[in-house]
Formats: C-alpha cells, sequence, structure tokens
C-alpha cells in the first residue's frame, strides 16, 4: 500500500493545506514532548539534589513542567479537534466530487449501484481515519524521531548514535515480518472475507428462510460457521499482532540499552544525572511514533483503498472524442425512424433562444446507441429534427428503444456514434421519482428557483391535484414517504406534470406519462401536456392513441427491431 | 419452532452471554501495563542510584528488573491481544446463535413493514459493536484498573505518601475518563443521526443519479449531500471537543499530579527518603498517564455500544407476531382437505399503537386491516388492490400466517388455522416479498431452499416456468454458478423470477405474492406477471400490487377497500 496517492494533491488541493496543519501540530507536539522530557528529568534532579550545591531550584522547575504540561494540553486538544475535522473535510469533499461526477457523467459510465452506494458511503468514511489518524501518526513518525535524535544528540552523542542505529530497524523490521507473512495473511484473508458475509447472508435471507420452514437449522450452520471465523481469524491475527509485538520489543530493548549504558556512565562518573535521565525519557519518544504509524495501518487500508478507488473514478473523465466507441456511421439515415408532420408546427409565443440559433430545439443526427453487454444497437442510426415548440409523441413497440431516445435527449447517455443536440431537458421517467420530504420539496425538485405558493397552488390546480392535497393538515410541507408513499399512481403522474410545468426547462421529455392513469385523469393530464407544448418541446412516449391525435408531429420508431 | 419461554432466554443470550477469556485476557493486559509503569520507575532508579556511583555489583538487581520489565510488556501485550480477540469471537459466536433464534420467531412481522434487510443488517451490525466494544472497553478498563492497583501497592511499600498521590492521580484520571464518556455520549446521538442522514442522501443520489439528472435535479441533490456534510462536520466538532476535553484534562492531571508528588517526594527526602525512590515517586503519574492515552477511545466505544444495546433489545424484546401451538393442545389433524382459503371477519394489526407508515390524507382506523370476509377457492389467482393503508399487506401477512388476526377465523382447507402448528400451515404457503434475498451460494442451492429434496431436472424446469430459461442457458457454470455477494450479480427482474422459481419450485399449493414487481420497470413487470400466470396456473396465486400493471389475466381484482365496506 502506497502511505499517500499523489493524485490525491490534485484533486483535493486542501490536502496540501491539511497536510501542513498536520505537520505543524506535529511539530508543536513533537517539541512539547522533547520540553517535558527535560522539564521531568529537571524536576526529578531538583527533587534528589534538593539543597546540594548546583542543584536547580524545585519551584522554577515546577512552574515549568506546569507550563510544558498546559501546552501538551492545548496541543493534544488542538490536534485531536483538527484531525477529526480533516477527515470530515477530506471525506466531504471526495463524497460531493464523486457524486458531483456521477450527476453528470453518461449513466452507463456510472458504476453499478450496489457497488458505487458502498463506495460513496462507507468507502469514503473509511477515508475519515485515513486523515484523521493515519496521516499524523505518518507527519509525527518522520518529524519526532528527527527532533529527539538531534536534542539527545546535544545532551549525550553514545545515546544519540545508540538510537540512530536502532530506530531505521523498526521499518526495516516491519518490512521483513510484512513479506514473510503476506502470503498466509493474504490467502486467510480471502476465506475469512467469505465466512464474516455468512451471518449477515443467513440473517438478511432469514425472510426467505422462514417462509420455507429453513431458518431453524441455520443455527448450527452460524455456530459452526462462527466457529470456523474464529478460529481463522485468530490464526491470522497471531501472525498480525506478532509484528508489532516485535517492534515493540526491539523498541523496549533499544531503550533498555541507552538506560544501561546512561546508568553504567553515572557509575563511572563520566556523566551527570541530568543529562541521563532526559536521555532516558527522551528515548522511548524516538520509537513510539514509528510503532504507532503500524497500529494505525490497519484501521487506514480500507481507507486507502477506498480513496484509490474514489481517485479513479474521478480520474477516468475521459475526455468525449475517446469516449464513443469508433464504429462507422451506417449512413441509413432515418432507416428506423419516421416522422410525420401533422400540422405546421405553431411558433412559440416568445422565441425561445435556442429557437434563434438553430431554428430547431434539438437535432439528433445519425444517432446509434449499443447498451453496454447488449449484441445488438437499440437504436440504430437515427435523425430527428424537434421544433422548438410543440408536441411530439414517440410510439413503437416495447423494447425499440423510446425510453433510450429520451434518455440519449436528456443527455443521460452519450450515442455510440452520431451526435445530439439538445437544450436543458427534463425528463419524467415511468417511475417519476419521489423523495421522502414534504410535497413541497417534491414539486420543486429540480426547480431552480422555487416560486411562492400562491403559484405553487396555481401549478398544482393546472394538473387536478389542488383540491386533493388542500385538504392536508400541513398544506405544501405534508410529509410524502419515500417513493411517493401515501399517493396514488394517478397522484403521482399529476405531481411529476406539475414538476416539469414549474421547471424552466425549454425541452419536456415524458416517458410514459398516462399509462397507469383512468381515462378521466388521462384527459385532464393530456391537457396540461397540451398547455405545456405551447411554449415548449415537449416529446412524449405513449401508447395512448388519444395523446397521439393531439400531437403535433409523431415520432414511429421500429419496423425492423421487432 | 422455538416456545415463548425458548425465545426469552435466547433474548437474554443474546446480550448477556459473558466469555471468561475476556477477564482473564484484561488480566494479562494489566499486567502488561504494569510492566510498562514498571520499567519507567525502575529505569528511574536505576539512573538516580547509579548516579551515586555505587558498585556495580549492587545495580545488578535493578538492571535485571528493567530489562524484564522491557521484555515482559510487550509479550505480554501480545498475549493479551491475541486472546482477547480469541474470547470476543468466541462470544461473537455464541450471541449471534441466541440473537438469530431470537430473530426467527419474529420474522418477518416484527421487523418493521418495509425495508426489512436494512433492519437485519442493522442488527448484525449492532451486535457485533456489542460484542467488540467487550475488547475495547472491558479489557483496557479492567487492564488499567489492574495496574493501577499493583501500582499504588508497589508503590505504597517503598513511600506511602508517594502512594497516596498517585492514587488521588488515578482517581482524578478515572473521574476525566467518566467525565469524556458522558460528554461522549452527550455529542455522539446527532453525530450518528448526521451520520446517517449523510449516508441516506449519498445512497439516495447515487441510486437515483439518472433520474435527478433527468429532472435537471443534480445541483438541488448536490445541495442536500452538503447540507448533509455541514451538519456532520458540526456534529464532528462537538464529538471532538468532547475527545479533545479528555485528552487535555488527561494531560493537565498528569502535570498537577506530577508537581504534587515532587512536592510530596522533596518533604518525604526530608524525613529520611531514599533519593532514588524519591525520583519513581515524581515519575510515577507520568509513568500512569501514558497508561492512560488509549482511554478516551475505550470511552467512545462504550458510549457507541450503548447506543447499539438500546436498538437491538427494542428489536428483539418484542412478543411474536404468530401464536404457535405447543403440539398436542386441542390440535387438528394435519391432514386438512383442501388449501381453499377463507376469512370470516379477520381484522389484523402490526402492533399496538401502530397504524402504518402515516399515509397522506388517510384516516386512522384501530385496525391496520379492518374486518373482511374473503374466500378464495383453490386455483384461483386474485389480485389484492386498494389504497395506501387500506390494508393489502396486513391482509397478506395474515394470509402467510406472519401476523395473527386479531378478530374473526382464518381456514385454510376448512381447518382454523391458529389450531393447527405453524409449520404445518406455512408448509401450504409459498410467500414471494418485494426484496427476496439471493444467499451467497450456487444457484441450485439458492432455488433449492424452498425444498432440499428437488433434484437438478426440477430445479431446471422451475427456473423455466418462472422465465428465466435464456438466463440459465447463458450461465457458463449453469446450476453452479456461484451469485449473491462475491458471486455473479443479478438484476431485479432476475431477483423477482427466482423468488418465483423457489416458490414453483416448492410444490406449496398456494402462491403469496407481495408486490413482486414493485422496483421493476413496466415492460419487466408486465413479463414477470405473465410468467407468474403461467407458471402457477392450477395453484392458487394471491397478488398484492398497487400498480395495476399486466393484471389483467387474473380471475378477480379485489379491492380492499370496497372489499372492507362490504364486510361491515
Amino acid at each position: 500500500m502506497r502511505p499517500i496517492d499523489p493524485r490525491v494533491f490534485q484533486t483535493l488541493p486542501e490536502v496540501r493545506r491539511i497536510m501542513a496543519g498536520l505537520g505543524a501540530l506535529g511539530v508543536g507536539q513533537g517539541l512539547a514532548a522533547v520540553a517535558q522530557a527535560f522539564a521531568v528529568s529537571t524536576v526529578v534532579v531538583a527533587v534528589v539534589r534538593f539543597g546540594m550545591p548546583g542543584a536547580p531550584g524545585l519551584l522554577p522547575t515546577l512552574v515549568a513542567l506546569g507550563a510544558v504540561f498546559v501546552v501538551r494540553a492545548a496541543l493534544g486538544a488542538l490536534a485531536e479537534m483538527y484531525a477529526a475535522r480533516a477527515g470530515i473535510r477530506v471525506s466531504a469533499a471526495l463524497r460531493e466530487r464523486l457524486l458531483g461526477r456521477w450527476l453528470s457523467q453518461p449513466v452507463d459510465r456510472t458504476p453499478e449501484p450496489a457497488g458505487a452506494s458502498t463506495l460513496a458511503t462507507q468507502g469514503i468514511t473509511s477515508v475519515e481515519p485515513y486523515v484523521a489518524r493515519f496521516l499524523p501518526a505518518l507527519v509525527g513518525a518522520v518529524v519526532l524521531p528527527v527532533f529527539v535524535v538531534a536534542t539527545i544528540a546535544v545532551l549525550d552523542w553514545v545515546s544519540a548514535v545508540i538510537v540512530v542505529l536502532t530506530v531505521p530497524l523498526l521499518p526495516v523490521f516491519a518490512a521483513l515480518i510484512g513479506k514473510a507473512t503476506q502470503d498466509r495473511t493474504e490467502r486467510r484473508w480471502r476465506a475469512l472475507t467469505a465466512l464474516s458475509g455468512h451471518f449477515l447472508d443467513v440473517v438478511r435471507g432469514l425472510p426467505t428462510l422462514v417462509t420455507y420452514g429453513r431458518a431453524e437449522r441455520q443455527a448450527d450452520s452460524i455456530r459452526s460457521v462462527s466457529e470456523a471465523h474464529r478460529a481463522a481469524t485468530v490464526r491470522t491475527l497471531r501472525v498480525a499482532f506478532l509484528s508489532s509485538a516485535a517492534l515493540e520489543l526491539l523498541a523496549t530493548i533499544s531503550v533498555a540499552i541507552v538506560a544501561v549504558t546512561v546508568g553504567l556512565r553515572l557509575t563511572y562518573g563520566t556523566m551527570d544525572l541530568a543529562p541521563g535521565l532526559a536521555c532516558i525519557l527522551l528515548a522511548p519518544e524516538a520509537y513510539w511514533p514509528i510503532r504507532r504509524v503500524g497500529t494505525e495501518y490497519h484501521a487506514a487500508a480500507d481507507g486507502v483503498a477506498a480513496l484509490g478507488s474514489v481517485l479513479d473514478e474521478l480520474g477516468n473523465a475521459v475526455d468525449p472524442t475517446t469516449a464513443g466507441s469508433p464504429l462507422p456511421s451506417s449512413g441509413r439515415l432515418g432507416s428506423t425512424a419516421t416522422i410525420t408532420s401533422t400540422r405546421p408546427s405553431p411558433r412559440p409565443a416568445q422565441g425561445s433562444s435556442t429557437d434563434t440559433i438553430t431554428g430547431s430545439c434539438a437535432v439528433l443526427n445519425g444517432v446509434t446507441y449499443h447498451y453496454p453487454r447488449a449484441e445488438r444497437a437499440v437504436l440504430d442510426t437515427v435523425s430527428v429534427r424537434l421544433p422548438a415548440a410543440g408536441l411530439v409523441t414517440i410510439t413503437g413497440p416495447s423494447g425499440v428503444g423510446k425510453t433510450t431516445l429520451l434518455e440519449l435527449l436528456a443527455g443521460l447517455r452519450e450515442p455510440t456514434s452520431g451526435s445530439v443536440a439538445a437544450p436543458e431537458a427534463h425528463l419524467v421517467s415511468q417511475r417519476p421519482l419521489l423523495i421522502t420530504g414534504s410535497i413541497r420539496d417534491n414539486v420543486t425538485l429540480g426547480v431552480d428557483n422555487a416560486p411562492n405558493d400562491d403559484a405553487l397552488w396555481a401549478t398544482l390546480d393546472e394538473v387536478g391535484l389542488g383540491s386533493d392535497l388542500r385538504g392536508l393538515p400541513d398544506g405544501l410541507d405534508s410529509p410524502l414517504g419515500d417513493d411517493g408513499f401515501g399517493l396514488s399512481a394517478g397522484q403521482r403522474a399529476r405531481l411529476a406534470l406539475a414538476r416539469a410545468s414549474l421547471s424552466d426547462a425549454p425541452l419536456i421529455l415524458l416517458d410514459e406519462p398516462t399509462a397507469h392513469l383512468d381515462e378521466r385523469s388521462a384527459a385532464l393530464a393530456h391537457n396540461v401536456i397540451r398547455a405545456l407544448a405551447r411554449t415548449r418541446t415537449v416529446v412524449v412516449v405513449t401508447h395512448r392513441p388519444d395523446l397521439v391525435d393531439l400531437a403535433d408531429a409523431r415520432l414511429e420508431l421500429g419496423g425492423d427491431h421487432v | 419452532m422455538s416456545s415463548p419461554s425458548g425465545h426469552i432466554s435466547d433474548i437474554e443470550a443474546a446480550f448477556a452471554a459473558s466469555a471468561p477469556g475476556i477477564k482473564r485476557a484484561a488480566v494479562i493486559g494489566g499486567l502488561a501495563s504494569a510492566s510498562g509503569i514498571a520499567l519507567t520507575a525502575t529505569s528511574g532508579w536505576l539512573i538516580v542510584a547509579a548516579s551515586h556511583q555505587p558498585v556495580i555489583l549492587t545495580l545488578l538487581a535493578v538492571i535485571v528488573a528493567v530489562r524484564t520489565f522491557g521484555i515482559a510488556r510487550p509479550v505480554l501485550r501480545y498475549a493479551e491481544r491475541v486472546r482477547s480477540h480469541d474470547s470476543a469471537l468466541d462470544l461473537l459466536a455464541r450471541r449471534r446463535v441466541a440473537a438469530y433464534q431470537a430473530l426467527v420467531p419474529l420474522t418477518p412481522a416484527r421487523l418493521g413493514r418495509r425495508s426489512r434487510s436494512g433492519v437485519l443488517t442493522t442488527a448484525v451490525e449492532d451486535l457485533e459493536d456489542l460484542v467488540f466494544a467487550k475488547v475495547r472497553v472491558v479489557v483496557p478498563v479492567l487492564g488499567l484498573a489492574i495496574a493501577a492497583a499493583l501500582t499504588v501497592l508497589a508503590l505504597g511499600l517503598f513511600a506511602p505518601a508517594g502512594s497516596i498521590v498517585l492514587f488521588t492521580v488515578l482517581a482524578a484520571q478515572a473521574g476525566v475518563s467518566a467525565l469524556g464518556r458522558r460528554l461522549e455520549i452527550a455529542a455522539q446521538a446527532d453525530w450518528l443521526r448526521a451520520r446517517a442522514d449523510v449516508a441516506r442522501t449519498a445512497t439516495l443520489v447515487t441510486g437515483y443519479a439518472a433520474q435527478l439528472r433527468g429532472l435537471g435535479a443534480g445541483p438541488q441533490a448536490l445541495g442536500w449531500v452538503r447540507d448533509a456534510h455541514r451538519s456532520l462536520e458540526r456534529a464532528t466538532r462537538r464529538l471532538a471537543a468532547a475527545r479533545a476535553a479528555g485528552v487535555a484534562l488527561g494531560h493537565l492531571v498528569t502535570g498537577v499530579g506530577t508537581i504534587a508528588a515532587a512536592l510530596v517526594a522533596q518533604w518525604a527526602m526530608s524525613v529520611g527518603l531514599n533519593d532514588a525512590v524519591a525520583a519513581v515517586v515524581v515519575l510515577a503519574p507520568l509513568a500512569v498517564g501514558d497508561a492512560f492515552v488509549g482511554l478516551p477511545d475505550a470511552m467512545g466505544a462504550w458510549a457507541r455500544a450503548r447506543g447499539s444495546e438500546a436498538r437491538l433489545r427494542s428489536l428483539l424484546d418484542q412478543p411474536p407476531a404468530v401464536a404457535d401451538l405447543s403440539p398436542g393442545r386441542g390440535m387438528e389433524s394435519e391432514g386438512n382437505s383442501g388449501s381453499e382459503l377463507e376469512l370470516v371477519g379477520v381484522a389484523a394489526q402490526w402492533r399496538a399503537g401502530d397504524s402504518g407508515d402515516g399515509t397522506v390524507g388517510g384516516k386512522r382506523t384501530a385496525y391496520d386491516l379492518s374486518p373482511v370476509t374473503l374466500r378464495v377457492p383453490a386455483g384461483e389467482h386474485v389480485v389484492l388492490t386498494g389504497a395506501n393503508g387500506s390494508g393489502k399487506s396486513t391482509l397478506l401477512a395474515v394470509l402467510a400466517r406472519q401476523l395473527d388476526p386479531a378478530t374473526g377465523t382464518y381456514r385454510l382447507g376448512g381447518v382454523d388455522v391458529t389450531r393447527m402448528p405453524l409449520a404445518a400451515v406455512r408448509a401450504h404457503l409459498a410467500v414471494v416479498d418485494d426484496e427476496p434475498h439471493i444467499f451467497a451460494s450456487s444457484l441450485r442451492e439458492n432455488v433449492r431452499l424452498a425444498r432440499p429434496d428437488a433434484d437438478d431436472a426440477a430445479v431446471e424446469s422451475a427456473l423455466r416456468a418462472a422465465g428465466l430459461g435464456a438466463w440459465l442457458n447463458g450461465l457458463a457454470d449453469g446450476l453452479d454458478t456461484m451469485l449473491g455477494t462475491g458471486g455473479r450479480g443479478v438484476s431485479g427482474g432476475e431477483r423477482a423470477r427466482l423468488a418465483l422459481t423457489r416458490a414453483h419450485v416448492s410444490g406449496r399449493p398456494v402462491v403469496l405474492l407481495d408486490e413482486p414487481v414493485a422496483h421493476l420497470d413496466h415492460a419487466t413487470a408486465v413479463a414477470v406477471l405473465a410468467d407468474v400466470r403461467r407458471a402457477f396456473a392450477g395453484r392458487t396465486v394471491i397478488m398484492v400490487s398497487h400498480r395495476p400493471d399486466g393484471v389483467d389475466g387474473f380471475d378477480r381484482v379485489v379491492d380492499l377497500a370496497e372489499l372492507a365496506a362490504a364486510s361491515l
């Protein structure tokens, strides 16, 4: 594992500042630790040599000691708060970037949902201990030993030599032990993951097991698998803990060597008590920061892996020229699409901006689309020019790519070949998205400047939802459950239409907006759709003949794909 | 089936089962900490004694002590870590079995009405948290207490006054830890809520990225995440402040303790205390303070475990939703005549004081399901619809024997189901819910769990009947294909169809479907339901659906609101 991925600094420039802050605090704590060792050794000397010539006065040394502890307390508290906040800052920034990326790139480049959601939640959260604990430990391991050795060198060069010779043994030892045990650990790790997931798997499947009367007998398998997990884990841990134990042993032996050589020289009178004591108190400070890196390593490993995945995701912002596949266009322009105009498209009330530029709202030019693992293209060289306002219906048998066409227009998918030029669109999918929140939250979803309540009610009245909702005790602030729990299918469809008419997108795309509605609700919805089409381009995928009858233009997909 | 008393003992075992090995590990850990303290003390002693330039021989005993403690500390620490993890995993194994057995009679009706797999996942995590809190809390706290007692006693042998100072310092450190724990508990609730909120918004945005983008709501969605992060940052700041207070106070206690110890040591020397012992008295609070360094983390784990325990208890401490007659008490014979279902004036509720998920504009009635009378002859295909809150899912839960009727009678093949053993009734019923679980196992085992004696031919024909024939043909490993975690991923449609496969292979005469296509798109939903009708021809099918997609071929559509009104 690489302790620091250099890509972090490019993606998150703020990490530089955080590292600097951690470094400054590390230096401060290092200085305080050195000062504490000095202060304590001076106090000890002042006590045991009290009243003897040359002994330091007790009172001033105690005052100094108190000051050092106050500084240590302040720095310790500061480091704790800074590290925790740095962890949150970094994880928040990573998550916002990652989700921002997923909200802007074509959907087929986003990883599969379960993995994506794990990465965006637990994955990124595991970066927090990496930033808040591992990085400070890393900084400390670099800064502190240097300080301590320099200080000891000033006091007593013999001790300094011992420390300088033994400190590098720690990382070398750690690397050797790690290498020796790596294979065994990795082999076991895979088995371990399977074993540890067993209980969760069985428990999540409990409803199924209960249904088929298989639940009771699983208790025995839980017992035996948990037992196997325990045995395997302990075998792995014996090896894993061995390395930290070996490092601690190495460190204590080194400190003991310092203590004994100092002791001997004191006995021979070639050394003074005060520097000797300071050396012994200082020596452990050179070793533990390095051991701490080892301790935090395990907590950080998940974070490093997650960080790598996030940076991969953020890094694969391939430029559009290489994204599409180099399939040659077959040139059968419009072979699968026929567009028939039934009446001249009405001029928009006021010229929209897209109209003035291109004379049409959106253009699909020879668009072919392949689903990533599909054998054949769902859309093959389709060319469509949409008017700047008016109602366009798309019909065709199921599986012919109607929804895909809407998604291409909305920019959710990138054509495999050909080009799409479309303004900002508002796409209402077959199951309109409703979130846990108030009616207001839902109806203003995707609406940049939320209008006032009167305007919201007016829009809800237009879609025939006003009378249904006015009776609610909290009005627009009444809560909706997730997935619109509490609304009927018709109410959901109408809410989605209200939302579409509130959005200021010049292109409205509706996927089967009235498929689930009874005749009366459908007729009402069709009026709303017709009204929307007066000022904007409305593209509707539908099976309903009455809606097709209202269209200014019709697009039939299909034929050779059935 | 576990009896009610068995259920209660399972619950107790899930919380109270203890592992003596953990205490033993704590003792070893205490000795390791004591060795560390002794190492500092003997080193100080050695240096001061050596400064008098005695004959080296007189120092040999102390030098040996320094080395012994220096080696003992890492060795003992290693033993403690291995042992404590071993015992914790042993405890985890036993508590898992107990918690699982306690969960079985509560499944599924007591797991909440929606997203049960989320509830179960949380339960698994809470149980783990609770057990590992033993390692993170009991071992360091008990170990420290042992080390502290040993240190106070040992110092008392040489310098009683110093021992009193040390005892006071230890008491103050313990007080700081207790305070830290309280601050932590106070800050943790907000923090956990903020953390859950971040996870919720991030999951929402990830799951609906395409739809949000289609609505042009991308910036808004990022705004939710940003808001959630801001509250998390605030909550983290509070939590970190609690931690920081503990850290700072710990340093201050050590500092004040060292100053007090120095003054006491100086006084003790004036009444004849050996100067090497005086050095040990001065160094003792510092040495002990080092051992307290890990304690704020332990306090955090303790506070967290408290929340986990409360959550797990409120889940497990529920009475089962169905009573199972113990054998031999007015039991009807199992050989009932058929699988006609008959409900007479049956009402039900999930639990007292809870009438569902808060419907918009819905009226709250005493029961989640108002009394209904319904007869479904064997082999009929029925769709149950009705507005939210009309009790569709409640009715299905009653039919599936997941929930006891509160009033009325439910007869299966003419026999009152409450007079038959639960397992016997359920053996007639195959239930397909809206979130079927795919186990981390082979395709064969995933299907065969519904009928363990099914051979490969039966499994294959069930797969084909459920519309998975083409899918099966495309699998290189066929029935040996590994599914679930770590295996091949399955789509929502495949998942629903695998659940139908299980129901099919089980051969059970009554198939109950609870919103089987709720999470599928329109086209897939219609296709799946067409397969349902074909695959279960001849068997009774009762399906709850709030969507009218593809229900045309069913024999009867029952609107629950009308049914309840007619039953009045």
